[in-house]
């Protein structure tokens, strides 16, 4: 049997709560893009995708037990404005489902969008807690790289701009009912200006 | 002579000159036009793939077997997304000259796109002109 993968969407700006939750089918990219755009001053994520894999790793290492004590908190990701929406998977698979394919169109849309050229993203996949959570880390992982692989090609975004972490269940969104749909989620993150352009259309990291 | 694109064809054939040139779809309008016309076909031919170059390797490699209207659907939106993904890609070299006269700015934020969108097409040299209008910047500023 397959599951939907279903959850809210919302807006979130900073790390203030959300918006009314919003049919799938209406996910605007204008919407998505300005939120993600509202940056306050130079805000920059100061941890690499890379430190945030292992910091999730070390968590349940740290912490062990069928079920995390309290979601991770990541206080580098607050200031920085996010947008969160739901994709459809395969049950237990990296697949997107053809019904969420309009989503990830509408994200490259917003990753587009001249608001955000140049700004760099973290796609932060989220499960819940059915399974292991080792191995909910390894499946948000792949699912979080299955986004990233889809807008890199065929929509055309810059692969320096994006980089993909795999939460797991290591922060719930409702950990009252860590089974809940609520908590599968794909987490859009603006971590700040990478690329800068020069006058003649070139492109250098920003310094 | 460079390959006529199909962008320039069509643009050729409505008479350029002014006149709205031929749009690109948006991302989110055209795969979920994938989705939508070949859903049976993605389950017959495709149930696994992921979205991303697989997807696109398994049309191809599927299309004599798929239905005309997945056929004709993956054939346009293919066609669109990779316009309008080169035109974004490419702007910004292709409008250099016309961005430092017109703009007077570094090329790639909001505000050059808005410049842009207030210039009259003919200000602009044509091929930098067909370019903006396949990036879709120009209709995503005049929504709200």
């Amino acid at each position: 049997m397959k599951l939907h993968h279903t959850l809210a969407i919302g807006a979130l700006f900073c790390a203030a709560v959300v918006t009314a939750a919003l049919a799938q089918q209406s996910i605007n990219s204008s919407q998505m893009a300005t939120s993600l755009a509202n940056v306050s001053g130079n805000n920059r994520l100061s941890m690499t995708g890379a430190q945030m894999r292992q910091a999730v790793l070390d968590n349940i290492r740290d912490n062990p037990g069928a079920l995390p004590p309290r979601p991770m908190s990541f206080p580098q990701l607050e200031g920085l404005t996010q947008f969160v929406v739901e994709v459809d998977f395969d049950f237990g698979s990296a697949v997107i489902r053809p019904s969420s394919y309009r989503t990830v169109g509408a994200i490259a849309d917003a990753l587009h969008h001249p608001l955000l050229l140049g700004y760099g993203f973290l796609v932060i996949g989220h499960t819940d807690s059915v399974g292991s959570r080792q191995s909910n880390v390894g499946l948000s992982q792949r699912r979080a790289e299955a986004i990233r692989e889809a807008l890199v090609e065929p929509f055309g975004v810059n692969p320096a701009v994006l980089d993909a972490v795999g939460m797991g269940e290591e922060q719930l969104r409702d950990p009252a009912h860590p089974t809940s749909g609520v908590n599968r989620r794909v987490q859009l993150v603006n971590v700040g200006k990478k690329f800068c352009f020069g006058h003649s259309g070139e492109q250098f990291v920003c310094q | 002579m460079k390959r006529t694109s199909f962008g320039l064809a069509l643009l050729i054939l409505i008479g350029g000159g002014g006149a709205a040139s031929a749009q690109t779809m948006s991302y989110a309008e055209a795969i979920s036009q994938i989705a939508t016309v070949c859903k049976n076909d993605i389950a017959r031919f495709c149930k696994g793939v992921p979205l991303g170059p697989r997807l696109r390797a398994c049309f191809d490699a599927n299309a004599a077997r798929m239905s005309p209207q997945c056929q004709q659907t993956t054939g346009v939106v293919y066609a669109s997304i990779t316009r309008r993904a080169t035109a974004q890609r490419d702007i910004g070299e292709v409008c250099s000259a016309d961005i430092l006269r017109l703009c007077g700015t570094s090329f790639a934020d909001a505000n050059l796109v808005t410049c842009m969108a207030g210039l009259a097409p003919q200000a602009m040299s044509p091929r930098c002109y067909q370019t903006f209008v396949d990036t879709g910047w120009a209709t995503e500023k005049a929504r709200p």
